[in-house]
């Protein structure tokens, strides 16, 4: 499961850079084949409102104040590809992989629809197809498949303002690294996705503080397998344990029992 | 544009002012952030704080329809703190031109200038003009101290625009004021570059021309015309809308600007004679001086052999329209309201829902007796008799639908902002029974011509054009059409011995070569180049793909051709000084090399860099010429009394405002638009019952009025409903929340739309009193989506009334109402 | 005193249960046919409802009685708890098949429940669940087939299964251990999601042991229960035994509770006021206060109606902690984006239906198989 950073593919989403335009969420629609739901209009022009089985990607309009003028900012969410992935460790059954492209990518013949992949993502990117009678996890797939061919994703390649900086995940946290140094005061000094969830091959950087974005703060800065990992791999150790204690207490036991006069 | 889409990286200073590239340009937008990464700042000024505001390093927020006054107090401030570009002023401007002494301005005339008739509501421009000298030319003071100069009476103009004043009508703070023009007026230093972006949030006004005029007079004041990263730039709005008017879509114009005949002129002398500028300035290069050659090749290119000198080349056959008259769009839906003619095309258009006060327009197609949509679909227009409130049985139109094929259906040219026209390729077959327009065109000229051939009132004009692109229309043959052909072998007989400049039956090489005398036809002079022919190879310059970037500009000369002969940023030779030294070395349009051997003229001198504003050298150099060579006299306008409501921009209020009366003067509105009577037609000024300024304008997901959009469902996902947006301050008055459903009611109409509240809207202080702007997009019409929820054109609302010279509806400016639902 | 075979079957109550089962076929017959969310009202957000809450996890933690009975008798060799051992057993299987079936029919692709078997994953709880239900569900299966073999007189089969139910107990002892805490490390992966109320690394732990507690309470209460239904009075002493070891682990529990409460978000925090809070409280007040006052009472453990309450509590007060890890102590993290869970009354049916088939079951076994001892003439 271990990726190397030189060869897996990440990008660097600058968020001073992005317009809103939404042609990101157009063009993962559009390489994907994804379908649509029902919108309304709301506060905001965010739509749809979350991400969904149809819906890899989306521009969350954010609207903050700063000293009473208006702070405007456009969010691209969408899956993080973890380096250690919690989805993808959670899956019993491996339909949930990360790839050495880099890619989180999901094997559809594989799955069995328990949907703990949605419960460990701590950036709740998996999402179900409730509707379907033989339903699919969606999520981002890192256009998985152009990655195959040397091409970019979709989202990147689309985005007139360079807001994705795509490249191997050693070059992304370079230039992420490079942009805070060679502009100072410009981003707040923190790499969303550098540390988050153990590193991600999506990162972010910003000029407005990541919480006020809506970012997932909560997000544990260890590599989420561990956590459960560290459980499992005391199984062996239980099982000696268990098993000698068992059969060590039943021969004494049986043995008083049969001093004692017991029959059986 | 003066410039293009790719040199916006060029500037130090973008100033984006009446539109929102972000959101309808966004491919646009990755040059200004292009140029933000170098460093440069972004100033927005926008009744809302909008996607390119969010990009922006200074946002100032103005009332709609005040843009003079913001534009005005700027001029004030570059004057008095004497930041605009002295040398250049002077020697390129018109700046040291005295004016006639009789001229008046606003300042004296309570809001008008001199010369106004009331009645008929238009100027007599007598007193405008320049006191000539002996010499036939206009006196100047170079030392811009006459009271008459262009110079003085700028500073006269605007001596009113004080900050004070300028915050109280536009409701911008005034620290904002200052430091938008601060940061603005920084680029009148030689080496700095500012340019400016707007579109419709200047245009659609009834001062929309003036918006662009103080800017224009800003721009030259800042010595920011003609160089890398300046200019004024238009950006352009439907992808070929550029093209279509240089091809002559408007009433006025023909192909290449030559304005259209009027039935008073008698023949081609008199047209000549009319259209064609004078200058008695040898210095002066006055392009348009060779107008006969334009319009006699225009001639020859649509009556081919049956143009001949003898007979005017057939200039009485060109369709003229009536001394003064007005055919404008609304001036059109007038009359179709008032059952003045019968018949309709709407050619790639949805008039129901983008035509200003979709009511009277809706009614109007109701007085007709046939319409043919020509569309990709059908749409609002097409259907209006089973529209809202529309009862079929009593419409007696009948409508044709005429299916059309896409752009990605058909081959050939569109031409965008950047004056720049690429050719496109079928991608697919069309759908269907669709047929590329020019097909429908084509096929609808034949059958016309046919039943002239039977007879008819007039026929020499249909039957006399050239018309043999084939029975499938051959879209090469009218692209070399307009590129134009030498129809004989045609020399330069300027040069001893004439020197041959294009074989008989060759596509020509330039405008330059076309002939007055019939022996060159041209479509449209400013495309003559786009598809010519070099050592009698035929070379479609529109669809070559070159990617070099020699200057590192920008340029790309070589990927398509933009007119004018693939000059990228117009008036360059402004981007020097007097000796042909770039006033900016580190970005360098043009240089005047003096050594150099010129390869047509084997002298020595010669430009280098871009294409030059023509060869000739430098102003200060002999024979030089000044820069600005469309202009009659040669230098830029800053005093232009060339259009109908004024030589300077003058500060007047929207035809509906909030104001009882202006704040600058006397004039509440522009004394020179024109009024409406119908009482569909009614405007409420100041009225408590439409107490809000309101504005249109566009969505990223939708694509105008939304036809060809809210029916992909990836775009109406993003964008389902329409909405308008309002202040919290506005919103907590009216007990409206985000999501609610309210009712927009102007004088002529309503709509309901989703409340969208935000901080994005302030409330604006205006000449003490507290002033609610909202604003919606007008992308919806009835027909799709079939959900009373997602709401009807916001065109329902907008008033009859046009810019003065332009007459683009005030779509941007007027008041409405906004009750919860 | 009736014999066993003489256990009316259409009991009011059991017509009532089979109805539920019949309710539950057609709903299950419905999801099968349109989906989850044609069936549930589960979402993104949420994407466990109550099917696992008390399902899986409640019916898990309900079968613990049948390792902890089955150890008692062949491990320890406490021979006072042989009579209940069989019932236990049986209890514990029916818990199991309640919770098998009910991931069944919650994963989205039932027919490819077989997958875990061959996909190995070591690296994912999930994995080890699965891997555990199809074990010990095995395990318990062997555990309960002697009565079935004397039903049905296969003696040397009968002969054979006792030969080794030595080592089968103690390897389903080691299934439930690891199970029982597998589950509770299912939510380790939610740092940040869970309140951290609940959440800890200790959580497989804290499952452990509210398991022993709520099997414990749930044998003793099947035998009260069942005793009253079938006329069998149940032993005094074995209800006082199960009471004690009720009690010690009740305390345990209680101890484990507040110090990793104190460790982690502060005491204060079960005082917040907020519906995660009272929630834990709830479940608190419900699983240990209220058992350890009454158990507090020396009458308790002489009184079966008290036992019976305390035993109800329990069990009861355990779910409570199922629903919390699983629903409670991750909505207000959920529902922040403005999507919520309540059960759908098709999801109810479902659970009421899974209820009441464990029921019938085992009623249909005491009533055919030999699982409560002989009454005694
Ligand atoms: N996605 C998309 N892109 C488009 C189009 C589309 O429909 N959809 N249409 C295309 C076409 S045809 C055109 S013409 C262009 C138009 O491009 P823009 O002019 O950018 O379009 P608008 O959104 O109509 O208006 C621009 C801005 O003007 C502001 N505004 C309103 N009133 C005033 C005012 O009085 N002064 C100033 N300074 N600003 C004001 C509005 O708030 C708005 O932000 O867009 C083109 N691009
Ligand atoms: N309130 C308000 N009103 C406005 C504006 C505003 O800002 N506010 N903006 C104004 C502006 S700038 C503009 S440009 C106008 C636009 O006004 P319109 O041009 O009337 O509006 P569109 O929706 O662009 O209509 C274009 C139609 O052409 C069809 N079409 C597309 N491709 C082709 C083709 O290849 N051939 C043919 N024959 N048809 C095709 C489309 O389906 C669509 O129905 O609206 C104006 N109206
Ligand atoms: S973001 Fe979530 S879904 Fe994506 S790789 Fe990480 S854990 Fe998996
Ligand atoms: S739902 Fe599918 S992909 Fe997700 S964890 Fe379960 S088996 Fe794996
Ligand atoms: S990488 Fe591909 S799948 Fe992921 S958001 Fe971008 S376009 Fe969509
Ligand atoms: S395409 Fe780029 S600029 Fe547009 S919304 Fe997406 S990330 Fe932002
Ligand atoms: S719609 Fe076309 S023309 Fe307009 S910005 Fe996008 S790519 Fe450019
Ligand atoms: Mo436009």
């Amino acid at each position: 499961m271990a990726t190397n950073d030189k060869k897996t593919k990440g990008v660097l989403v600058d968020l001073t850079r992005c317009i809103g335009c939404r042609g990101c969420q157009v063009a993962c629609k559009s390489w994907n084949e994804r379908s649509v739901t029902p919108t309304a209009v709301s506060g905001s022009f965010t739509n749809p409102k979350q991400l969904n089985a149809d819906t890899y990607t989306h521009i969350r309009f954010v609207e903050n104040e700063k000293d009473g003028a208006p702070v405007w900012s456009f969010v691209k969410d969408q899956c993080m590809h973890c380096k250690e992935p919690a989805c993808a460790s959670a899956c019993p059954v491996g339909a949930l992989k990360k790839t050495a492209s880099g890619a989180v990518t999901y094997t559809f013949e594989k799955c069995i629809g328990c949907r703990y992949c949605m419960l460990a993502c701590p950036f709740y990117i998996p999402k179900y197809e409730w509707s379907k009678v033989l339903p699919w996890v969606q999520k981002c797939t890192f256009c998985s498949e152009r990655l195959g061919e040397d091409k970019q994703p979709a989202c990147v390649k689309v985005c007139p303002t360079g807001t994705m900086f795509f490249g191997n995940l050693d070059d992304v946290n370079g230039e992420a690294e490079k942009r805070i140094k060679q502009n100072p005061g410009k981003y707040v000094n923190h790499i969303y996705g550098k540390e988050e969830a153990g590193g991600t091959s999506w990162i972010y950087l910003s000029a407005v503080p990541f919480d006020a974005l809506g970012f997932n703060m909560k997000v544990m800065r260890v590599k989420h397998p561990d956590l459960t990992w560290n459980y499992i791999s005391k199984i062996p150790a239980v099982v000696g344990l268990v098993l000698t204690a068992g059969a060590v207490t039943w021969a004494i036991t049986r043995r008083m029992n049969a001093e004692k006069g017991d029959k059986s | 544009m003066t410039n293009h889409w790719i040199d916006f990286k060029n500037a130090d200073v973008i100033l984006v002012m009446g539109a929102n590239p972000a959101s309808n340009h966004p491919i646009a937008m990755k040059w200004v952030m292009r140029a933000k990464e170098k460093g440069a700042k972004l100033i927005v000024v926008d009744p809302r704080f909008t996607q390119t505001a969010s990009k922006a390093d200074l946002f100032a927020p103005m009332r709609s329809g005040t843009d003079i006054a913001f534009l005005g107090g700027m001029i004030k401030y570059i004057l008095d703190n004497n930041l605009y570009f002295k040398d250049y002023v002077v020697n390129y401007t018109n700046a040291p031109f005295l004016v006639n002494a009789d001229f008046k301005g606003p300042g004296e005339l309570n809001g008008l200038f001199s010369g106004y008739d009331e009645k008929a509501r238009k100027y007599d421009k007598k007193t405008w003009g320049y006191q000539m000298g002996e010499d036939g030319m206009p006196k100047k003071d170079p030392t811009l101290k006459s009271p008459n100069c262009a110079f003085q009476l700028l500073k006269k103009q605007y001596s009113r625009y004080t900050l004070d004043k300028v915050s109280s009508i536009t409701g911008t703070p005034k620290d904002k004021l200052e430091a938008v023009y601060k940061l603005y007026g920084s680029t009148g230093k030689r080496d700095k570059a500012g340019t400016e972006l707007y579109a419709m949030g200047w245009t659609q006004h009834s001062v929309g021309t003036q918006n662009i005029r103080a800017m224009a007079i800003i721009q030259l004041l800042l010595g920011n015309i003609g160089i890398a990263g300046g200019g004024i730039n238009a950006l352009r709005g439907e992808s070929n809308v550029q093209g279509s008017t240089d091809q002559g879509l408007l009433f006025h114009l023909l192909p290449g600007y030559n304005a259209t005949p009027s039935a008073s002129l008698k023949d081609l002398n008199a047209y000549i004679e009319k259209f064609t500028p004078k200058t008695k300035d040898p210095k002066s290069v006055n392009w348009l001086s060779n107008r006969a050659k334009y319009i006699t090749s225009y001639l020859k290119a649509i009556y081919g052999a049956k143009a001949t000198k003898e007979n005017d080349f057939g200039f009485a056959w060109l369709p003229k329209i009536d001394e003064g008259q007005n055919a404008s769009w609304l001036m059109l839906f007038d009359k179709m309201f008032k059952g003045q003619f019968e018949g309709f095309f709407a050619w790639g258009q949805n008039p129901a829902c983008s035509g200003a006060n979709a009511n009277k327009t809706r009614a109007a197609l109701g007085k007709l007796k046939w319409m043919v949509n020509v569309n990709l679909f059908d749409n609002e227009t097409a259907s209006f008799w089973k529209g809202p409130g529309m009862n079929p049985k009593d419409i007696q139109t009948e409508v044709f639908m005429l299916p059309c094929a896409s752009s990605i259906e058909k081959e050939g040219s569109i031409t965008n902002s950047s004056r720049l026209a690429q050719w496109r390729y079928k991608a697919i077959e069309p759908i269907g029974q669709s047929k590329p327009d020019a097909e429908i065109m084509n096929e609808l000229f034949l059958k016309v011509r046919e039943l002239y051939k039977k007879g008819g009132k007039f026929p020499e004009p249909i039957l006399n054009l050239t018309w043999n692109y084939g029975k499938k229309i051959n879209i090469h043959d009218v692209a070399k059409e307009i590129n134009g052909y030498y129809l004989e072998d045609v020399y330069d007989k300027k040069a001893t011995p004439p020197k041959l400049l294009g074989k008989k039956g060759e596509l020509c090489a330039s405008f330059v070569h076309l002939q007055a005398d019939g022996t060159t036809s041209c479509g449209n002079w400013l495309f003559s180049q786009s598809y010519t022919q070099k050592e009698g190879k035929v070379i479609n310059m529109m669809a070559r793909r070159g990617k070099t970037d020699p200057t590192g500009l920008g340029l790309f000369p070589e990927w398509a051709w933009c007119w004018p002969v693939n000059r990228k940023v117009i008036y360059n030779r402004a981007s020097v000084d007097m000796n042909g030294d770039p006033w900016d070395q580190k970005r360098p349009l043009l240089k005047w090399d003096a050594v150099k051997e010129d390869p047509v003229s084997k002298k020595p001198g010669v430009w280098v860099g871009d294409v030059p504003d023509g060869p000739a050298p430098p102003m200060a150099k002999d024979p030089g010429k000044y820069p600005f060579i469309m202009m009659a006299e040669g230098k830029g306008a800053l005093y232009g009394p060339g259009l109908n409501d004024g030589p300077f921009p003058e500060h007047y209020e929207a035809l509906e405002c909030p104001l009882e009366e202006s704040l600058m003067s006397k004039q509440r509105i522009n004394p020179t638009i024109k009024i409406f009577g119908e009482k569909e037609d009614a405007f409420y000024s100041c009225d408590m019952r439409y107490p809000y300024v309101a504005t249109t304008y566009r969505v990223t997901e939708h694509w105008q009025t939304g036809v060809m959009s809210r029916h992909t469902p990836w775009l109406l996902e993003m964008q389902p409903q329409q909405f308008v947006e309002m202040s919290r301050e506005l919103a907590a008055d009216k007990g409206i929340k985000g999501g609610d459903r309210v009712k927009v009611k102007s004088g002529r109409g309503e709509i309901f739309a989703v409340a969208v509240v935000t901080s994005r809207f302030k409330p604006f202080k205006i000449g003490g009193q507290t002033v609610h702007q909202v604003g919606m997009p007008w992308c919806f019409g009835w027909q799709y989506p079939n959900d009373p929820k997602a709401g009807d054109s916001a065109n329902l609302l907008t008033p009859t009334v046009g810019d003065a010279n332009t007459m683009i509806p005030e779509s941007k400016a007027f008041m409405v109402n906004v009750e919860k639902a | 005193m009736k014999s066993h075979s003489e256990i009316k079957m259409w009991t009011p109550s059991t017509v009532l249960f089979v109805l539920l089962i019949a309710l539950g076929g057609i709903v299950i017959a419905y999801r099968l046919l349109y989906g989850l969310g044609a069936a549930t009202n589960l979402n993104d957000r949420f994407p466990w409802g109550l099917w696992i809450g008390i399902d899986v996890l409640g019916g898990v933690a309900m079968a613990a009685g049948g390792f902890l009975i089955a150890g008692a008798v062949y491990i320890l060799n406490w021979k006072k708890y042989k009579p209940i051992v069989r019932p236990a057993i049986l209890n514990a299987f029916f818990g199991y098949a309640l919770a098998a079936t009910a991931i069944m029919f919650d994963i989205g692709l039932p027919h490819r429940i077989w997958h875990p078997v061959v996909m190995w994953q070591i690296g994912s709880v999930m994995w080890v669940v699965a891997i555990h239900v199809v074990l010990y569900t095995t395990t318990l299966a062997t555990e309960s087939s002697p009565m079935v073999f004397e039903k049905f007189k296969m003696r040397g089969a009968l002969r054979a299964v006792e030969k080794i139910m030595v080592p089968i107990v103690l390897f389903g002892i080691l299934l439930s251990v690891l199970h029982q805490s597998s589950l509770g490390a299912v939510y380790l992966i939610t740092p940040g999601k869970l309140s951290h109320l609940w959440y800890n690394s200790s959580l497989p732990t804290l499952f452990l042991i509210s398991a022993i507690m709520m099997g414990l309470s749930m044998v003793s209460l099947e035998s009260i229960i069942s005793g009253r239904a079938f006329g069998h009075a149940p032993d005094k002493d074995i209800l006082s035994g199960l009471a004690r070891g009720v009690l010690i682990t009740t305390v345990v529990y209680l101890l484990a509770k507040i110090s990793f409460l104190a460790t982690g978000p502060g005491i204060g925090a079960a005082f917040a006021g907020t519906m995660e809070a009272n929630m834990y409280l709830l479940e608190m007040a419900v699983s240990v206060l209220l058992p350890l006052a009454l158990l507090a009472m020396k009458s308790t453990l002489e009184s079966e109606s008290r036992l019976l309450l305390v035993n109800i509590l329990v069990v009861v007060g355990v779910l409570i902690n199922r629903m919390n890890v699983s629903i409670f102590g991750v909505y207000r993290d959920q529902a922040a984006t403005g999507m919520s869970y309540f059960p759908s009354f098709m999801e109810f049916i479902v659970t009421l239906s899974f209820i009441s088939m464990a029921v019938v079951g085992f009623k249909i076994s005491v009533k055919y198989f030999r699982v409560l001892p002989d009454p005694k003439a």
